[in-house]
């Protein structure tokens, strides 16, 4: 079963081509996790999944209908949290959940008291007075506490601080366990490699990888900086390590994840003092895979 | 901090509350370098146009006399305020004591929203945060745009002198016009300096700026059917003061002082709250409000009226308000002038009330513009899209807010036209006169929903051009009001010429029917136009 399929969809706004034949599939019940750099085309993708937009051509199907044909019928169904919540001016963050809970035909009461107090978030706050994590908190909070099938997640997580990042991931966990299936857009590729089964990466209007996280688990190298007490020699030659290079004592490598074992025990011979590694921002793998263009 | 940057501070601006003043004025001036032009140019190209309409319907001294004679009327006094030197009329006179309110007007709104652009606007959209975090001073932007006004005001008024001696004025007159016009400009400069110390929103300021000078339009108004030359409520409105100036009379300068002390009085007050409050807050702190939303807020047709609540509430207040003193001024109308040099119109007081009717439907146009208009905020501020993503369709959206409009604005018709009533009723003691009151504004509707239909239309097919909306309700009122001469085909152009003017006129429906059929159509064509396009905004 699919929540989601596209096929070859265009969409172009004057001369930019912001979709350039997409084919996205998400599986029912699965979270799904939606990777590109800004202006990848993520936005674009999900406002026409929505019946905002109309696509130019291509084919686009969700939950079994057209978005655009059937969208009053398909958002039943479904909730959506965009990347830049803007709320009422005049309206309190609990009327404008109120509000989006009744439109889409009622809301789980209990869960939406537990919402807000997991978020920390106070709903008496008329919506010109939040700040943006805030703003994002409301329209989190409506679209956890709706009985739907689909989440539509438009990067939802910016604004948040780290702990409501955290508490945000342990909702969207518990949301997915109780069936949902989730599309989870992002631009920073740890948060979605903690929670999506699946993950399709976007560039320039196209998927240019899909799969399972152990299937893109060549892109997750890990990149390894270490200061050493002895100058490090013969990295280069280990299994898995690449781009290894040395600056005033300072050694620096990436490696894949089956070989890491194998570069820190190698390491340790020289007399580790200090040791940082972090996995492949979304940029670096971007570069890495798909030359300079990351960004464009 | 060393004992040198405390001297250069110091030496630099005292009190430190001005530093950056000149960047921050740069930087206005830049931004505005079309719409100050455009301001400046266009209240000023009216003069001409005003002057050869003035020449055109006065080209003999009996045409001239009559039309004199019929302007000195209380009716006419009501919009155009004391009348000075009529006795022996020219021209210019006629041009002056005739259109000046026009131009004080222009100068007040392009003063209001100089101000409010500059200060509060940047205040409300954060930008404000990031320039005063540079080395600007607290009170550099309140300068800034003060002093923008100020050279916007002079432009204005040397611009006036020249096309005043253009029309053939003399250059004292001339001058003495255009000081005057950008005196009115300074009062409501220094209005708006303080009305946007008191509430966090631009629109909220220039709203209360706005109710000001209707107070002071209606004050002058009233004094001016008080007395010919102006009754003592002339003198406590600024508006007053520019046209007691008698230009083209025996002109003299000094009521503009008053002017002048108003404005430094007010500016002394906004410097004063300024200091005393902190970067984006209003004088009012905003309260928590309800976690919960209430019974009313499930549908899109609740959240329509809920965003205009507000909104649809002062101009119910301002329209009962202007109701009962239109009204009210019923009875004075018959002083002063035989009714048939009205234009050969039999009775003054219908011709007053059907006048009357076509202004209170022009006010609810602007209502209908402003609540359509707003549409599209919503839509480009992304208030839409989350709406959409629920079950509610696009008709359910756009369908619910026009009605939302269409109610309030019928509504308020009724309210202005009822009110007006009352006041008929209470001043002349004749309830079939009243009845006309009622009559002359209500059967207007029409014409307003057909003004929707033109809103919904332009929000539907072309969003970009919904501000096109107040090119129609402008052109209207011009039509309306001063293009008495223009063909007919050209007057049928404008929605609001085609309902009768009650009482003057007698009651017709096919315009109305007319009017309705083809509201409703645009309605459609707006609602298929919003189905089918993509939406903006993220």
């Amino acid at each position: 079963m699919t929540a989601i399929m596209t096929r070859d969809l265009v969409k172009t706004y004057g001369p930019t081509r912001a979709l350039d034949g997409l084919d996205l599939t998400v599986n029912t019940g699965e979270i799904h996790g939606f990777l590109g750099p800004n202006g990848a085309g993520k936005s674009t993708t999900i406002r026409i999944l929505l019946g905002l937009v109309r696509a130019d051509s291509g084919r686009a199907e969700l939950l079994g209908g057209d978005p655009w044909a059937d969208a009053t019928v398909l958002h039943r169904r479904l909730a959506y949290v965009p990347g830049d919540v803007e709320l009422w001016p005049n309206l309190t963050g609990g009327e404008a959940i109120d509000l989006l809970g009744r439109l889409r035909g009622g809301l789980d009461e209990a869960r939406r008291a537990e919402l807000i107090e997991r978020f920390q978030l106070d709903p008496t706050k008329k919506g010109r007075t939040y700040s943006k994590g805030n703003r994002q908190k409301v329209a989190l909070v409506a679209a956890f506490a709706a009985d739907v099938e689909l989440l539509i997640l438009d990067e939802p997580t910016s604004g948040l601080d780290p702990l409501m990042e955290a508490i945000f991931q342990e909702i969207v966990a518990e949301t997915n366990a109780a069936g949902r299936t989730i599309l989870l857009s992002s631009h920073i590729l740890s948060q979605v490699e903690k929670l999506a089964d699946r993950v399709s990466i976007i560039r320039q209007g196209k998927i240019v990888q899909a799969g399972t996280l152990a299937e893109l688990r060549h892109l997750t190298r890990t990149t390894v900086e270490a200061l050493t007490a002895a100058p490090v020699s013969g990295l280069a030659a280990l299994p898995g390590v690449h781009n290894a290079e040395t600056e005033h004592g300072q050694v620096r490598f990436s490696v894949d994840a089956e070989h890491l074992d194998g570069a820190i025990k190698h390491l340790s011979a020289f007399g580790i003092r200090a040791l940082t590694s972090h996995p492949p921002t979304l940029e670096e793998l971007m570069l890495r895979h798909y030359g300079n263009g990351a960004a464009a | 901090m060393t004992a040198a940057t405390v001297g250069r501070r110091t030496a630099d601006s005292p009190g430190g509350g001005l530093t950056g003043t000149r960047a921050m004025l740069r930087l206005a001036l830049r931004r505005d370098r079309v719409k100050l032009p455009t301001w400046t140019l266009g209240i000023t190209l009216f003069l001409p146009y005003f002057a050869s309409v003035a020449t055109a319907t006065n080209s003999t001294p009996e045409t001239l006399r009559a039309s004199a004679e019929m302007l000195d009327v209380p009716m006419l006094r009501l919009f155009s305020g004391p009348m000075f030197g009529m006795e022996n009329p020219t021209v210019l006179k006629y041009l002056v004591n005739a259109y000046f309110p026009e131009f004080l007007l222009g100068a007040a709104l392009m003063s209001m929203l100089t101000i409010a652009r500059h200060t509060r606007a940047e205040e409300q959209s954060g930008r404000a945060e990031l320039v005063r975090a540079a080395v600007v001073g607290r009170q550099a932007a309140l300068t800034a745009a003060l002093l923008v006004a100020v050279l916007t005001n002079v432009v204005l008024a040397l611009l006036m002198a020249a096309a005043g001696v253009g029309v053939g004025m003399a250059p004292g007159d001339a001058l003495l016009l255009g000081a005057a016009t950008a005196a009115m400009g300074l009062v409501f400069a220094a209005v708006t300096s303080v009305t946007v110390q008191l509430t966090e929103h631009s629109r909220a300021a220039v709203g209360i700026a706005g109710a000001v000078l209707a107070v002071v339009w209606l004050l002058r108004a009233v004094g001016a059917v008080q007395d010919s030359q102006g009754g003592w409520l002339t003198w406590l409105s600024p508006m007053g003061w520019a046209q007691l100036t008698r230009v083209a009379d025996d002109g003299r300068w000094w009521p503009l002082a008053l002017a002048v002390l108003l404005s430094t009085a007010l500016t002394a007050v906004a410097y004063a709250l300024s200091a005393r409050r902190d970067l984006g807050a209003g004088l009012v702190a905003s309260r928590p409000g309800r976690a919960r939303a209430a019974r009313g807020l499930r549908s899109p047709l609740g959240l329509a009226f809920r965003l205009q609540r507000a909104s649809i509430l002062w101009w119910g207040g301002s329209l009962i308000t202007a109701g009962l003193v239109f009204g009210g001024l019923a009875g004075t109308m018959r002083e002063g002038v035989a009714g048939e040099i009205l234009g050969g119109e039999p009775d003054v007081v219908s011709a007053y009330l059907s006048l009357m009717g076509v202004g209170m439907s022009f006010l609810v146009g602007v209502f209908t513009v402003q609540a359509t208009t707003r549409l599209r905020t919503e839509e480009n501020r992304g208030r839409v899209a989350p709406l959409l993503a629920t079950p509610t369709g696009r008709w359910a959206w756009l369908g619910s807010s026009l009605l939302a409009t269409g109610l309030a604005a019928v509504a308020l018709l009724m309210v202005s036209g009822l009110s007006m009533a009352a006041g008929t009723a209470l001043a002349l003691g004749d309830v079939a006169r009243a009845g006309a009151a009622a009559a002359a504004v209500i059967a207007r509707t029409p014409e307003i929903l057909f003004l929707l239909g033109i809103a919904a239309t332009l929000f539907g097919l072309a969003p970009r051009a919904v501000a096109l909306g107040w090119a129609v309700l402008a052109l209207g009122a011009m039509i309306r009001f001063w293009g008495a001469d223009l063909p007919d085909w050209v007057r049928g152009l404008s929605p609001f010429d085609h309902i009768p003017r009650m009482p003057v006129e007698d009651f017709r429906l096919t315009p109305l029917v007319m009017l309705t059929v083809l509201a409703a159509g645009l309605l459609l064509i707006g609602l298929y136009g919003f189905r089918s396009r993509d939406l903006n905004g993220t």
